[in-house]
Parts: C-alpha cells; sequence; structure tokens
C-alpha cells in the first residue's frame, strides 16, 4: 500500500514536471454515443464525456456537423472515432483544429483495419470494445497520470462485465449455428458473424441500403424470397434506418410469420449501456430464433 | 420468350415483381407524360414544365419527413407551385419565366431545408438520391392504384378540354377570338402538368421528369405537326425508352465495376436523347417547313 502511494507520487511528480497534466476532468468527444459511453465507463470521475451522434432516430451514416461539435472537439482532449470512413467528417473538424495535446483513438486504427473494410460497424464485434477499453486507459493515463491505476482497473471491470453478452453470443452459437437470417443492412453482422448465424442477404443489397443507393431488382427480388419461400428463421433491420423498400421486407417477413428484430446503429438511450444494449440485441435474436418473438423496438 | 432474345435479355427479367411494377409504372407515366408534354413544347412552356418538376424535390423531401410516399409530396408540392406560378403570371409571355423562376428558387430552399431534416432528424438515408433521381424498382406495388389515379386524371383533363388546349397552345389571341376561356384551360393544362411531372418525378427522379416530358414530345413535334398524332408519338417513344431503360438496367447487373446494375433514370434520358438526336437528323428540313406552317397557322 505505502510502496503504492509513493509510486504515485512519482508518477504525479514526474508529471508535474512534463507537459501540463490535466489537473480536472479530461474533456472528451466520441462519435458515436457507444464509444462515449465506454469512455465515460473507463474514467469514471476524471472524464466528461459528449457524443456526437446520440439520437436513436437519425442515421450516422449522413450526419451532418454543427457548429457547437466543432468547438467541442476543438477543446477536447480525447477524441474517439470509428474511422472506416463512418464518421468523416471527425476527421474534417480534427485537421481544422489542431491541438498538440489532444490525443485520438481512431477504432479502424487500433483495431489494424484497412480503408477498404466493407462494413464500418466495427463496435459489433466481441473483441472490439476490450481494446478500446484498455487503449483508453492508456489515454487516460497519458493525461491524467495520477489516476492510472483508476483507469486500468475500470478498463479490466468493463471488459469483464461483457461477460453476460459473451456468454449468450457462445450459447446462442452452440444451439442454433447456421440458422438463416437475412438483413437490411450490415449493422450487426459482426454480431450475427460471432453468434454463428448464416446471413443469406448480399453484402451487395445491404452495402446499397447502407449507401442509400437503390439495389438492383433482383437483389430485390431475391430478398423478398427469402420470406415468402422461408429461408430464413429472423429478418434482422436496422430500426435507425427505415423507408419504403425495407418496410416492404419487415410485411413481407410479417406476413410469412418470421420474426422481426431491429438493431441499432448507435445506442439506444435511454437505460443502456453499451454491454446491456449488446446483450439486449442477443437476447432479442434468440428469442426470435427459439420463441418466434418479434422485438423491433428495445 | 423466344430463345433468340435471351442474349439481350437477363434471366428472370419478367418473372421479376419490381421489374414488372417497373414496367407498368414506367409505361402509364411514360403516356402520360408524352401527352402532356406535346402540349408543353407547343405552348413554349418547357421551363415551367422543368421547373414544376425540379419545384416538386420540396414536396417528395417533405413527404420523407412526415413519412409518407414521396408521390404524395410531388403531387401536392407540384398542384401549389402551379396555382402560384398562374397567380403571379405565368399567362404573359414577358413576365413568365421570372414568375416561374422565383417560384423555383423559393421551392429549392425548402426542399434544401427538408433534405438538410431527411438526413439529421429522421431515418433516410436515401432521401436524397431517391427525390432526385427516382426509385423504380423500390415503388411498392401499393402505389401502383394512386399512380393508376393520377394518370387517368392528367389524360382526362387533356382528352376533355383537348379542342380549346390545341387552339390556345397555337394562339392564344385565336383562341380568344372564338370565345375560348384562355385562362381557365391554362389553368386545367397546368394541373395535368403538375400531375405528370410528379408521376415521372416517382420514375426516373424529380430533376430527370423534364426529359421524359419535354424530349419525346419535342421528338414527336419534328416528326408530324399535327397533335394528335405528335402526342401519340410522343407517348410511345417515351413508353420504349422507359421499358428499354427498365431492360438495361436489369440487364446490367453485372456490368463495371462492381456489378449491381446502373441507374434506370440514366438509360431512360439517354435513349430519349438519342432519339431526340436522330431526329434533329432525319427531320431537319423537315423541321422549317414545320416551323413555317406553326406560323402561319398562328397568324
Amino acid at each position: 500500500m505505502a510502496a503504492g502511494l509513493a509510486l504515485i507520487a512519482v508518477v504525479s511528480a514526474c508529471g508535474a514536471t512534463s507537459s501540463q497534466p490535466v489537473k480536472d476532468t479530461i474533456a472528451v468527444v466520441a462519435a458515436e454515443n457507444q464509444y462515449g459511453d465506454v469512455a465515460a465507463q473507463i474514467g469514471g470521475k476524471d472524464v466528461s464525456v459528449t457524443s456526437v451522434e446520440s439520437n436513436p432516430n437519425t442515421d450516422p451514416h449522413t450526419y451532418e456537423v454543427s457548429p457547437s461539435i466543432a468547438q467541442q472537439v476543438g477543446a477536447a482532449l480525447v477524441v474517439i472515432q470509428n474511422g472506416v470512413g463512418y464518421d468523416n467528417y471527425l476527421t474534417r473538424i480534427l485537421s481544422a483544429s489542431s491541438n498538440p495535446s489532444r490525443r485520438v483513438l481512431n477504432v479502424q486504427h487500433l483495431l489494424g483495419l484497412p480503408d477498404s473494410t466493407p462494413n464500418p460497424h466495427l463496435w459489433y464485434d466481441p473483441t472490439t470494445m476490450p481494446k478500446v477499453a484498455n487503449a483508453l486507459a492508456a489515454d487516460y493515463a497519458a493525461l491524467k497520470p495520477v489516476d492510472a491505476s483508476y483507469f486500468t482497473a475500470n478498463a479490466s471491470r468493463f471488459i469483464a462485465s461483457l461477460n453476460p453478452w459473451l456468454q449468450a453470443l457462445s450459447s446462442f452459437k452452440s444451439r442454433y449455428a447456421g440458422t438463416p437470417v437475412a438483413t437490411t443492412e450490415p449493422v450487426a453482422d459482426y454480431m450475427l458473424q460471432a453468434a454463428g448465424a448464416d446471413n443469406l442477404t448480399p453484402f451487395k443489397f445491404q452495402a446499397d441500403i447502407m449507401n442509400g443507393v437503390d439495389p438492383a431488382p433482383q437483389d430485390v427480388s431475391l430478398e423478398t424470397s427469402l420470406f415468402t419461400q422461408h429461408k430464413v428463421k429472423v429478418l434482422v433491420y436496422n430500426q435507425q434506418v427505415t423507408d419504403t423498400l425495407t418496410q416492404t421486407f419487415i410485411s413481407a417477413a410479417q406476413s410469412a410469420k418470421i420474426p422481426v428484430i431491429g438493431v441499432y446503429e448507435t445506442m439506444p438511450t435511454p437505460g443502456y449501456n453499451y454491454q446491456s444494449w449488446m446483450l439486449a440485441e442477443v437476447t432479442s435474436l434468440q428469442k426470435a430464433v427459439a420463441d418466434g418473438i418479434s422485438t423491433q423496438h428495445l | 420468350m423466344p430463345g433468340f432474345l435471351s442474349p439481350l435479355i437477363e434471366p428472370g427479367f419478367f418473372s421479376n415483381l419490381p421489374v414488372q411494377t417497373a414496367l407498368v409504372v414506367g409505361g402509364v407515366v411514360a403516356v402520360v407524360s408524352g401527352i402532356v408534354g406535346t402540349f408543353t413544347v407547343m405552348r413554349g412552356q418547357s421551363f415551367a414544365g422543368h421547373s414544376l418538376a425540379d419545384i416538386g424535390t420540396a414536396g417528395g423531401s417533405a413527404a420523407f419527413v412526415l413519412g409518407i410516399s414521396p408521390l404524395f409530396g410531388f403531387v401536392a408540392m407540384n398542384l401549389m407551385a402551379a396555382g402560384v406560378m398562374e397567380w403571379i403570371g405565368i399567362r404573359r409571355p414577358r413576365g413568365r419565366d421570372l414568375a416561374t423562376g422565383i417560384v423555383l428558387g423559393a421551392a429549392l430552399g425548402l426542399a434544401a431545408l427538408f433534405l438538410y431534416l431527411d438526413t439529421t432528424a429522421s431515418s433516410t438515408t436515401g432521401a436524397t438520391v431517391n427525390v432526385l433521381f427516382g426509385s423504380i424498382f423500390t415503388l411498392p406495388a401499393s402505389m401502383v392504384p394512386f399512380i393508376a389515379i393520377f394518370s387517368v386524371v392528367a389524360a382526362a383533363i387533356v382528352l376533355v378540354m383537348y379542342r380549346p388546349l390545341v387552339l390556345t397552345s397555337i394562339s392564344a389571341d385565336l383562341a380568344i377570338a372564338q370565345g375560348i376561356r384562355v385562362r381557365l384551360v391554362g389553368i386545367g393544362y397546368l394541373v395535368a402538368l403538375a400531375l405528370a411531372v410528379s408521376l415521372s418525378a416517382v420514375t426516373i427522379g424529380a430533376i430527370l421528369s423534364t426529359a421524359l416530358l419535354i424530349g419525346p414530345a419535342a421528338t414527336a413535334l419534328r416528326i408530324t405537326n399535327r397533335t394528335g398524332r405528335a402526342a401519340a408519338i410522343a407517348a410511345g417513344i417515351g413508353v420504349v425508352a422507359t421499358w428499354l431503360g427498365v431492360l438495361l438496367a436489369y440487364d446490367s447487373y453485372y456490368w463495371f465495376p462492381n456489378g449491381g446494375g446502373w441507374p434506370v433514370s440514366f438509360f431512360v434520358v439517354t435513349l430519349i436523347f438519342l432519339v431526340y438526336l436522330l431526329s434533329q437528323l432525319r427531320f431537319r428540313g423537315r423541321s422549317a417547313a414545320q416551323r413555317r406552317s406553326t406560323a402561319a397557322q398562328a397568324r
């Protein structure tokens, strides 16, 4: 104990002499509120987090920036973005307002993924957030060395709290691996993969809907046949992006008595943190496949 | 399907539900656009027709905010705009472009607002592309009856007032001398025009719908100077261009650069343009004669 205190004292002494350590709270801006949530869980009392995108009714891909966001990013010491073209607006703001002591955590770069990665919804991959948590703890510790062990402990606690979700995924996989599913967008594809589901919707079709371009008639009728011919057990659609076309597929699934579940691009609020949100989505999938129950809203 | 057609038509074309809807809707809309467009060209109101189509973008994008089908937005906005244009003076050839331009500017401002709201406040990724360039393959089958109703109304207006419409389109002075209520005919025509551009906005998009309105009609009026025959030819050119466009879009599934097909509106508009160019070459001499005869008629 005494040694620990001494260590902290030394670290803080070092910090005091190098580039100004943060005295009070670290301003953090996260592009999407799921990263903001994790940033707050790791930073705890030492951070104040702003998430740019937290409206579950809008499509993050087409987000347009307001001047107040640019101001907040300019003042932030830690900025988290997803990358893979998902939040390019943030890259533009960052290059417009340089700040040598600011730390930018780009999740795509953290995971070592190329720009050509087809599916940008990285937070649905169960291996992503543990790495984000550790990287955040390191960034915070560099800015506020006095609380380094606090951040590390928070990161370990966060990673441990992912277990119920991971267990739900592996239990689904052991019982229902190979379950055929249809999707409208690649939002939850990484999670469906981890759950061992077989996504029968062609990726090109999912990408067309994601990018807001009209899919080819061949793909539309293929997707329709997944429901009319009962080739899938569940339709997983993007709850945040619905238009007449996706509504058509939802109706087709419903009239074929195929359960429908809505997944979210950004964390639904209030009432959820990242862990409970991910767990809720696997639970929806489980209920759909096991009991034929639809869950359109979390 | 006869065997010799198989290299031209990708398998599954006729059994594909989105294609069937596109062929029916595209065909109906092309007929209405051809008929109404013939009068648009004769009346020299191409700019008004194009502007009405652009003005429709405000209605189409507002429909996304409200969560209703863009068709209703196009129709409501275009009817309103036609009313305003008539009110502030589309009848006078001199102030007409000005009146049209002012309404157009105001409407595009609204479209900018609604498209912004679509992307920031509601969940509609595809709104911009859908409104501007159309989405004929994603039209729900439930919209077909509404498209049919609007089409019948637009065609009926033109047929009911066919003779006075022809007369006022050739010469307003002559029509007045014959006791025709020129303004009433003009209003009826504007309603038909508003419906026609709304319908084609749904198939090939708001900013391209003018191509379907003007292109076939302009070509037809080069081939013949008889109004009824021109309207029929225009409708025919529109239908062939739309159907071929749908076929090419379907066939383009495996084309450059990454598969998935090229947009229908590109093919339709390009085909209409090519037909117009051909008619320019073929009927160049004739059109000069036609212009003289139209001028003679006008006097």
